[in-house]
């Protein structure tokens, strides 16, 4: 079975807007995954004027957050840097254990690259902070400049939002069989760049090695 | 077996219709949200199709259903836009779902897709049980991975903003008793399901995005939907204002009332006697937008009408002066276009709750002792002053005619002080002219009083009469309250001295010419000059509420009374120091109220300022 790839739009947010634009994309991307019986909540974003959709389960909900928090220290940590978080669907393989490794083998069938260009405010007084608002800019030049980059990024988000969804109806064919035990179906995970910056590249290469991805056959 | 397959795929693509209707209604026509909604156990189970749980469907989908005679003719979901102005409707959105049946030979001659050897395979082994099962597993799970998606668009769409807006404003109309501000929508959403949809003109297209999904291919054929949107709404004007019920209320009181029924506002208002003020506001109620359960404090604020739809730069003081009715009618106007409209599919405005009006006082309020007056002028702001285009002079304020309001007779009888100051002089003819604000002349006073007692009185009418002018603007028994004690603390502040809160812009003149020494006069002299330098009602409000917390107790005025007397004013100075505490008490109550009806009047004068109504300086009458 072949792993769709979607790499999405990448995004220029700054540091307070990591963590609604994670959530609204992670979230829309779940919402379309996650084939179990779900109530659907909507959800009005905090910066944007966009609703997204959420599954309305409590655990998901909880580990997105978690991760997102993750990001989020990342981003502290990794000031004016890109960043990317991976969502992966894969399926369990029939665990081999061998006399090396007693992992499990894990099939990818799909995964989401979700590009995040974190901006540092313009005169940030400090440690940047994930949830923190940004320093005012002082006059309202600034504040035009930044309501500008805000409209931008709302626009943009939408894009990526509607982005997400065309790539689910069009890939359609290789979703596997969902579990219908638990809401979100399909066993995932959300890859957060590690604290070791350097070594994020060489998870993701692999992982595209486990996965066998076409790419790197041909 | 091929029957039953064929069965499975259409008994889908049945309840795919529904479902997807359900969806867009759901997100699109608040009025179904809140109507009934179809339960039972059938209900339920069509609920958990496609593993999207919406809950019960509304009562007229069921019927809707109905309607959809055959899986192969298309649904066409018009989202219209109901506009109360122009009584027109526009298409916002049309949804169109079709189910495509395939021929057999088209099967064949389809791209080759990762399912379409199944797909061909299962069209020449349609006996393949568990084939035939496969498919239409895929094809309920793409069915519902494409719900999931229409569930989702329909959130980024820009008619989901209408929605939000007029949703708001349905959920508030059938909940008033959440003290929530109401609101009025100038639309309306509703829709038209139909298998043909007329085309859109050419106009009409180019204002059109599109946007179709991903077909599902079942064992038999395809589900295409797709929707036609308008991407800019700004043309509409879509506008929901938090607005109260437009109402008049003809009893509107702007004084801080205690908790209770609103105080009225008196009927014989100065419209008659050169009083000039807008013709609405105090004698038929201030223009206000509320709902009868809102709580009294809600009633004025800091910046008057602050809520009010007509407030800032919809309405200034000249317009509430102009034709405050004309401008209240035409919203009476909107709003009982939105009362009676009945739509299709709109919302039942006829459900709007509307509040019963305030109910009048039936008596004029007692007397405030000061503890309740302070406390009220620190918890509540400043009340609603009628920004009153004044034309004539200040003495048009002092003509106000509390005098011939019948209210007056429960005046509390007049200050022992001010009967112990006058021991040559009778009470009543004092006190009559004491109270008298209009056309009072030096003259009329005993010339037997003291000439400090004749310049109290002077003053006090004067403060009354200003006093009076703006309580008669607002209103309420508390006017007479306040009044009768005006002119009391008037004269007792003259006579004290020492009054904290005798801060006027207009008695700047007052204040000099006072024979002051000390503090008093010295923080009237700063508090008058300051009054002069603010330039917002919050600021009065401010600064009032400042005063009042700052403000010795008033057992200092004795002790200022009996400085400033002097040589010059022993009768009332010895009078003043002995008297008893009742006398005490009864000149606090007194002193009280002027100081409240002093900072009524700065604040009135600061709004007029602001409303652009510079009132000159009150003439005083000599």
């Amino acid at each position: 079975m072949n792993c769709e790839i979607c790499h999405l739009k990448e995004l220029e947010v700054e540091v307070f807007q990591v963590r609604e634009v994670l959530r609204c994309i992670l979230h829309t991307i779940l919402f379309h995954r996650a084939l179990g019986l779900v109530r659907p909540k909507d959800v009005d974003s905090e910066h944007f004027e966009i609703t997204y959709v959420q599954c309305g389960d409590a655990e998901l909900e909880k580990k997105i957050e978690e991760k997102v928090d993750h990001f989020c220290s990342w981003v502290e940590k990794h000031p004016n840097k890109k960043g990317q978080v991976l969502l992966s669907f894969y399926e369990v393989k029939n665990k081999q254990a061998s006399w090396f490794t007693n992992k499990v083998e894990r099939l990818y069938w799909e995964q989401w690259h979700v590009n995040l260009h974190v901006l540092q405010p313009s005169g940030a007084h400090g440690k940047p902070h994930g949830g923190a608002k940004p320093a005012r800019d002082p006059g309202g030049g600034g504040r035009e400049e930044s309501g500008s980059r805000r409209g931008s990024l709302e626009a943009s988000l939408r894009e990526v939002l509607f982005q997400i969804i065309r790539f689910v109806n069009e890939k359609k064919d290789h979703i596997p069989i969902p579990n219908p035990d638990c809401v979100s179906s399909f066993p995932y995970e959300i890859t957060i760049p590690s604290h070791s910056d350097s070594s994020f590249g060489v998870e993701i290469f692999k992982r595209m090695l486990q996965t066998g991805h076409p790419t790197m056959l041909s | 077996m091929a029957g039953a397959e064929s069965g499975r795929t259409e008994q889908i693509i049945s309840n795919f219709f529904l479902k997807l209707l359900q969806v867009v209604l759901d997100s699109r026509v608040p009025h179904l949200l809140a109507g009934s909604r179809a339960g039972g156990d059938k209900s339920r189970k069509r609920d958990r199709w496609f593993n999207l749980a919406l809950g019960d469907p509304p009562a007229a989908l069921e019927n809707l259903g109905l309607w959809h005679r055959s899986v192969a003719d298309p649904m066409v979901v018009d989202v219209l836009l109901l506009r109360d102005a122009t009584d027109s409707e526009s298409v916002l959105e049309r949804w169109t779902v079709h189910y495509e049946p395939s021929s057999s030979s088209s099967s064949s001659s389809h791209p080759s897709t990762p399912s379409s050897p199944f797909r061909a395979a299962t069209a020449f082994s349609s006996s393949s049980a568990e084939a035939a099962a496969a498919f239409y597993k895929r094809t309920y799970k793409k069915c519902v991975v494409l719900l999931r998606s229409v569930y989702a668009v329909l959130r980024l769409l820009p008619a989901y903003k209408a929605f939000r807006m007029l949703s708001a404003a349905t959920l508030n109309n059938l909940h008033p008793h959440h003290h929530n501000q109401n609101q009025n929508c100038n639309f309306n959403l509703s829709y038209r399901v139909s298998s043909f949809a007329e085309p859109f003109t050419r106009a009409e297209e180019d204002e059109m995005k599109h946007y179709d999904f991903a077909a599902v291919e079942t064992q038999f054929g395809q589900i295409t939907v797709s929707v036609v949107y308008r991407h800019d709404l700004s043309e509409f004007n879509l506008e929901s204002s938090s607005l109260f019920p437009p109402r008049i209320i003809t009893d509107y009181v702007c004084s801080p009332a205690a908790a209770g029924p609103s105080r009225a506002f008196p009927s014989s208002l100065p419209s008659n006697e050169g009083f000039v003020q807008p013709a609405s506001s105090p004698a038929r109620g201030i223009l206000r937008f509320g709902s009868g359960h809102m709580s009294r404090p809600h009633s004025w604020t800091s910046t008057p009408m602050a809520h009010h739809p007509l407030s800032g730069s919809q309405l200034s003081a000249s317009e509430l002066h102009a034709s405050p009715m004309g401008v209240f009618g035409q919203r009476i106007v909107g709003g009982h276009q939105q009362l009676g409209s009945s739509r299709k599919g709109s919302t039942s405005f006829n459900e709007y709750p509307l509040s019963p009006p305030f109910s009048p006082s039936p008596s004029p309020s007692p007397p405030t002792h000061s503890g309740n007056l302070h406390r009220r002028l620190q918890s509540e702001t400043a009340p609603v002053t009628i920004p009153l285009p004044v034309t004539g002079s200040i003495p048009v304020y002092s003509r106000a005619p509390n005098l011939s309001d019948p209210t007056r007779s429960s005046l509390p009888p007049p200050s022992p002080r001010v009967a112990r100051a006058d021991n040559s002089s009778e009470d009543s003819p004092e006190i009559r002219s004491f109270r008298r604000v209009e056309g009072f002349k030096l003259s009329e006073i005993s010339p037997s009083l003291p000439s400090s007692l004749q310049k109290g009185i002077r003053d006090a009418r004067d403060d009354s009469g200003r006093f009076s002018g703006v309580l008669s603007s607002c209103g309420g028994s508390p006017r007479v309250g306040f009044s009768r004690s005006s002119s009391k603390l008037s004269f007792q502040d003259d006579l004290d001295d020492s009054c904290p809160f005798a801060v006027d812009d207009v008695d700047v003149p007052d204040t000099q010419r006072r024979a002051t020494d000390g503090k008093a006069a010295s923080e009237n002299q700063l508090a008058s000059s300051s009054v002069s330098s603010w330039t917002s009602q919050e600021a009065a409000v401010g600064m009032l509420v400042h005063m009042l917390k700052t403000a010795p107790p008033l057992r200092q005025d004795q002790s200022y009374s009996s400085r400033a007397a002097g040589p010059g004013h022993d009768r009332e100075g010895g009078g003043g120091s002995g008297g008893g505490a009742s006398s005490f008490y009864a000149a606090r109550r007194a002193a009280d109220a002027l100081e409240e009806l002093r900072s009524y009047k700065e604040i009135k004068d600061m709004l007029l300022s602001r409303s652009g109504s510079h009132l000159p300086g009150p003439s005083r009458e000599r």
